[in-house]
């Protein structure tokens, strides 16, 4: 048992008679660096442990959560979660899930993050910057270019007799090139992660940015028309974002989700299913188990295209109608806060076409590269979803003329259920969660134009 | 929180690569937040954060690196980690620490601490009862209290050592109203730096009611006209546009990388000649105020125009040093895991000398607003639209029909400059504003204020 386990698990033995206690305890050690013009502009090192407390009595739920570890630190979080307990609510969801068996999941740690000098960790931001800006003269420079690293671990013990932990690497690093072509700027994002330093490839980041920002350059307006739209994988990953939420069995029982009344329904193409996977190797997020120590799993929200249920963790389990169980999804924002609701590793899943066939099979549509004001334009609770968009023009199944300040309209469920076309190039994103995206066609929306 | 001659070695740690200067930033926090939905609790937790972060700046470089194991080694563990950055000799030493007052402090009556979580929780509940108790068309209230005492301990190679105790208390109120198929909301936020005290300042219940009031008053609407006309913003409304179409815009380091509207004005006419506006860390208990910024500047006040001529702006220590200037103690962090950035405190346009009333009855044809909703500025040209929470018709002098769904379009400096009338009275509001991923507590205030013409986008 590894010194962070022993923590929580003498945080649960003193539970006392008639009372549940759970301690979640995580110690995280993050670096990262910004470069710009070959200079470091910022560097940040941290290490940092904590521990949060649930009490449950009676029915009634109290947290608290401490930074300080100490015997006394440790007995104050006890002793405020459980007056916090006395004062809340009694609610049939106030449960503490009891054990099951943790299948470990080895591949999601691996040895020697920490042994890699901070020096060498600046000269791949370093590196990446000068591979961005000496391919194409219209690439006069970058916003920054950063690299970025975690080694997280986390341990949870109950007096049910929950009793886990695991430790998970992450690397990643990303540069954002400016290309510019007499006043006009077009920024273009390159990103590459992976599970170790050595795993990261710079070189594909600055190609995919160089790509991405010169080939928008000349951006014009386009006529508002009907047509297919191709997304981008990006741009289907920020569309699995606006899901995320809708999806979740928080929003439903609170009234706040699109898909509330929607089970055992169409709600997506034939063709298509969605997937919660919490244990796929290749997503960010995988786990061997959630932040309450339910053992994670594959979960498919949508099956061929019917609405199968929602995500869930033991409280909205415990709520909903008939012998609902936890799917494994439950999630903290560090040891700070009690769990909620969110997905894990999120994608389409479904028969694949190759990504350039799906442009290919378009002879007057658009490719959309990147959207903007999701998070205003696209409404989880009405469906509505009207965002800013810029790209490329298709014509004759190729990329043509880049266009930018049109709008891409349509409703949620009428885009799930006009996906027509996935692409085989399925790859993650660790931005605003664990989100796959694939190139996909969507074969009709509204876009608007000039 | 720390032992001063460790802080000693562990800044002379930092120096040690030939770092300019050199941070320790210590904080401890203990926070209780209530929230109550849908008539339930849902969520009462306790919070007890501590850690420390060690900076080593040259030029306009940082490297930082923070911890919350608050022992001798933890910390010179990140000291070097910090220090790691830089690749040169020693250049400088630490000057002695010398402990500095500040300048001003806000008075709490009543501690968090010494007040019962039941008390607390009640709060909540009486907030949310009177909100209930407005009406059948009260369809969701949510309420919360929440309280947080910040112990901040600071000290640089440049001598600079403080100790600070930052005590903030919210109450929150937001209620959604619906009718016929119409669906208006309505909030309330009080907070301040200060403590209980709060609750009988603003009792919970009379919070609770108005946000239910203005949710069920907002049903009874008729779509806004739109087109060009006088906008008179009510005291306080302002705030936001304030904030956030001209703050921004005056924080350094934006105007260091040369990407906002305000970056080459310093000593124009840009506002009308009624326009003070300032950023005031000093207002006694105000929700924005301090003792000290998180650099360890004492608390200011930074006048920002004068008589509508710009003349500052909001700095941190790395920006000023770019411009040239002290720091306007402007440099602020959510916590010891951020570095610091500039960002306001208080930002308000002072009263002027009209009265209220009649800088309505001047009015022909207008728009009068009560406070503004979530909105975007573009920087770079100072546009901005900004929704608009509660507004009313002006027709000869007059309020007459209520309307929903109206939008402010324009942009800062030129709202400024058509401003032809500023109010004797002012009211300001409470809010967290998130900047680079980082939020941090601001006021925002204003007297009533009219500007001559403004676009208003509504839908009919």
């Amino acid at each position: 048992m590894s010194e962070l386990l022993s923590l929580a698990a003498g945080v649960a033995a003193r539970a006392e008679s008639g009372e549940d206690v759970e301690a979640f305890a995580i110690h995280s050690v993050s670096n990262s660096v910004s470069v710009f013009e070959q200079e470091i502009e910022k560097l940040s090192s941290s290490e940092t442990r904590g521990l949060g407390v649930r009490v449950v009595r009676a029915g009634r739920l109290g947290f608290a959560s401490t930074s300080d570890l100490s015997a006394e630190g440790l007995a104050f979080a006890l002793g405020e979660a459980r007056s916090n307990a006395e004062l809340a609510t009694q609610d049939v969801g106030n449960v503490l899930p009891a054990p099951s068996p943790v299948t470990e999941l080895p591949g999601i740690y691996i040895a020697g993050l920490d042994g890699v000098p901070m020096a060498r960790k600046v000269e791949l931001a370093l590196a990446l910057e000068r591979s961005t800006t000496g391919r194409d003269a219209r690439v006069r420079g970058v916003d920054n270019a950063a690299y970025g690293d975690q080694l997280t671990r986390a341990a949870i013990a109950s007096s049910r007799g929950v009793s886990a932990e695991y430790e998970r690497t992450d690397a990643y690093a990303w540069v954002s090139a400016l290309a510019r072509d007499g006043e006009e700027t077009q920024t273009g994002l390159g990103l590459t992660q992976g599970r170790a330093f050595d795993e990261l490839d710079i070189e594909a980041a600055a190609v995919e940015a160089v790509k991405r920002s010169t080939r928008l350059l000349g951006a014009r307006k386009a006529a508002t028309a009907k047509v297919p739209v191709v997304f981008d994988p990006l741009v289907t990953a920020s569309f699995l974002g606006v899901l995320a939420s809708p999806l979740t069995a928080e929003a439903v029982q609170k009234g706040r989700s699109l898909f509330a009344d929607k089970v055992g329904r169409h709600v997506a193409a034939s063709s298509l299913s969605l997937v919660d996977d919490g244990r796929l190797l290749a997503g960010p997020a995988a786990a061997p188990f959630d932040d309450e120590g339910v053992p994670t799993r594959r979960t498919e929200m949508i099956s061929g295209g019917v609405l199968n249920g929602f995500l869930h963790n033991t409280q909205t389990a415990a709520r909903a109608e008939g012998d609902q169980q936890s799917t494994g999804n439950a999630s903290r924002a560090g040891y700070k806060s009690s769990p909620g609701i969110s997905p894990s590793n999120l994608f389409f899943d479904g028969e694949t076409t190759p990504a350039v066939a799906i442009v290919a099979s378009i002879d007057d549509g658009l490719y959309v590269q990147d959207v903007s004001g999701i998070h205003s334009g696209a409404n989880p609770v009405s469906g509505e979803f009207s965002v800013g968009a810029t790209g490329m023009w298709i014509r004759g199944g190729e990329l043509a003329e880049p266009v930018r300040e049109v709008t891409v309209s349509s409703t949620i469920v009428d885009i799930l259920t006009a996906i027509t076309l996935l692409g085989d190039d399925r790859r993650f994103f660790p931005f605003g969660g664990a989100l796959a995206g694939a190139t996909m066609l969507i074969a009709e929306m509204t876009v608007g134009g000039a | 929180m720390l032992d001063e001659a460790d802080v000693r070695d562990v800044l002379d740690a930092a120096l040690g690569t030939g770092g300019e200067w050199a941070e320790v930033y210590a904080e401890r926090r203990d926070a209780t937040s209530i929230s109550i939905d849908d008539h339930r609790i849902e969520e009462l937790t306790s919070g007890r954060d501590q850690g420390a972060g060690v900076r080593v700046v040259k030029g306009q470089q940082a490297a930082y690196a923070y911890t919350n194991v608050l022992t001798r080694q933890s910390l010179l563990d990140a000291a070097r980690a910090a220090a790691a950055s830089l690749q040169g000799q020693q250049m400088v030493s630490v000057v002695d620490l010398t402990r500095v007052v500040a300048p001003i402090t806000h008075a709490v009556l009543r501690t968090p601490s010494s007040v019962s979580k039941a008390e607390k929780v009640a709060a909540a509940r009486a907030a949310e009862e009177a909100a209930w108790s407005v009406g059948s068309d009260v369809r969701q209230v949510a309420a919360s209290y929440s309280d947080v005492v910040q112990r901040v301990f600071l000290a640089n190679s440049l001598g600079h050592l403080s100790d600070e105790t930052r005590t903030r208390t919210r109450l929150v109120c937001q209620v959604v109203a619906a009718r016929d198929g119409i669906v208006q909301t309505g909030f309330e936020g009080p907070g301040g730096s200060l403590g209980a005290e709060l609750l009988d300042l603003y009792p919970p219940a009379t919070v609770g009611r108005a946000a239910a009031e203005r949710a069920v008053r907002l049903l009874d609407s008729v779509p806004s006209p739109a087109g060009e006309m006088t906008v008179v913003l009510n005291a306080g409304g302002g705030g936001v546009l304030f904030h956030e179409a001209c703050g921004h815009g005056l924080e350094a380091d934006s105007i260091v990388k040369n990407t906002t509207v305000y970056s080459k004005r310093k000593g124009s006419q840009v506002g009308s000649t009624l326009v003070n506006g300032v950023d005031d860390a000093t207002v006694v208990n105000a929700w924005g105020s301090f003792g000290f910024d998180d650099e360890g500047a004492p608390a200011q006040r930074t006048v920002l125009f004068d008589a509508g001529v710009q003349t500052g702006e909001m700095s941190d220590r790395i920006s000023a040093a770019r411009l040239g200037v002290p720091s306007s103690g402007n440099g602020r962090r959510q916590s010891y895991a951020h570095l610091p950035i500039p960002r306001m405190t208080n930002s308000y346009i002072l009263p002027g000398e009209s009265d209220p009333a009649a800088i309505l009855a001047d009015v022909k044809h207008g728009l009068y607003a009560e406070g503004l909703g979530g909105g975007e500025v573009n920087p770079a040209t100072g546009d901005f639209v900004f929704g608009i929470t509660e507004a009313y018709l002006i027709e000869n002098g007059e309020l007459t029909r209520r309307v929903r769904g109206a939008n402010l379009i324009g942009n800062g400096p030129q709202a400024l400059s058509l401003i032809d009338a500023v109010g004797s009275d002012f009211d300001s509001k409470e809010g967290m504003c998130g900047k680079d991923g980082q939020w941090v507590p601001v006021g925002l205030g204003t007297p009533t204020l009219r500007i001559a013409k403004l676009t208003v986008g509504g839908t009919e």
